[in-house]
């Protein structure tokens, strides 16, 4: 399945899970906060959230800033 | 009260009282804190010194950004490190966000992350300035604290935009003393003033403090905390700065209880003027 993530192309090999994702680009699920196409998917949905192909995913977590 | 916050604080009258929470703590929303020093932790030289200046600086509420996630660089992710500090919450920002639409979005995905009902509005589309989109902030904030978040707008030095921010629910408002990261220092005191004056939530000096000595000044006209960043971050010994800032603001808010005496266009003697030895 091909998705954009973070702005690249990534090839997913997995089983299109939210766990799956986090875990091929070595993110801590715990750490991590996930919009798709934009929409906000919250950490409750993610166990039944599947991506779809061409989906644009954002994964982002907390940095210093002030 | 509006208008009577600080009204007599020139004239030498201890100030009223306000906003403070029993006790005498800082209140942002139904949240008491002790330290009245917000630190940001961006421009560390790494997390263990940035560790080190939080801890040294007894602060309660440390600011974050959210950003991608970056394989390459997991000494960026700051949630295992500030999770260690059992006494700091979290105060995600929103900076980033080039509009309202973007700032409420990035709170949201903030308190997603945090489960902090914090966030701090800040929209400054150009980066030469960084100076606050008081528009797109007002508008965001408006639907922040309409969402339940405890909201603290960075915003530039307006006495009206602050009173419109606290009409719409927002815990404090955070004007800039200079602009963000430059060391300018308390350059908007007056206006600062201004909207000390007639505000009935917290105001927070946010953005240009470089030295100790102005955060005790911003607490002594009466703001209610500083959040400082980069003048911490930037010092050749931040765990160092941070204490110094801690003091200054303790220093400079202990000033304010106390009583500032009244100002004379002339000299006022200290000693009798009269009886002297011939």
């Amino acid at each position: 399945m091909n998705l954009k993530v973070n702005g690249g192309s990534h090839e997913h090999t997995g089983d299109g899970s939210v766990s799956a994702l986090l875990a091929e680009l070595g993110a801590n699920p715990e750490h991590s906060a996930l919009t798709v196409n934009g929409d906000l998917v919250f950490s409750k949905d993610w166990k039944t959230f599947q991506f779809s192909d061409g989906d644009s995913v954002e994964v982002l977590t907390f940095v210093g800033g002030g | 009260m509006p208008g009577t916050r600080n009204s007599k604080l020139e004239t030498g009258n201890p100030p009223p009282s306000y906003r403070s929470a029993a006790g005498g703590k800082l209140c942002l929303g139904n949240v008491e804190f002790s330290s009245r020093l917000i630190l940001g932790t961006g421009k560390f030289s790494d997390t263990e010194t940035m560790i080190r200046a939080i801890e040294a600086s007894g602060t309660e509420l440390v600011t974050v950004a959210l950003r991608r996630f970056n394989r390459d660089k997991p000494d960026d992710d700051l949630c295992a490190p500030l999770a260690k500090l059992k006494n700091v919450k979290l105060l995600p920002n929103t900076s980033g966000a080039m509009n309202a639409k973007e700032a409420v979005r990035a709170a949201q995905l903030g308190r997603e992350l945090s489960g902090s009902p914090f966030v701090k509005v800040e929209i400054h589309p150009n980066p030469h300035h960084l100076m606050p989109d008081a528009i797109e902030t007002f508008a965001a904030a408006k639907e922040l604290a309409a969402d339940g978040f405890i909201v603290l707008p960075y915003i530039p030095a307006d006495p009206v935009l602050a009173k419109k921010l606290e009409d719409v629910g927002c815990a404090a408002v955070m004007p800039l003393g200079a602009a963000i990261g430059s060391g300018g220092g308390l350059s908007t005191v007056e206006m600062i003033k201004l909207i000390i004056r007639d505000s009935n939530i917290p105001v927070i000096v946010d953005a240009g403090l470089r030295a100790p000595s102005e955060a005790a000044l911003a607490m002594e006209i009466g703001c209610d905390a500083c959040l400082v960043n980069s003048a911490i971050a930037a010092a050749n010994d931040p765990a160092g700065m941070a204490k110094a800032f801690a003091m200054g603001v303790e220093t400079g808010f202990a000033a304010r209880k106390a009583g500032l005496m009244s100002k004379s266009e002339i000299a006022v003697a200290s000693s009798p003027l009269t009886s002297f030895l011939t």
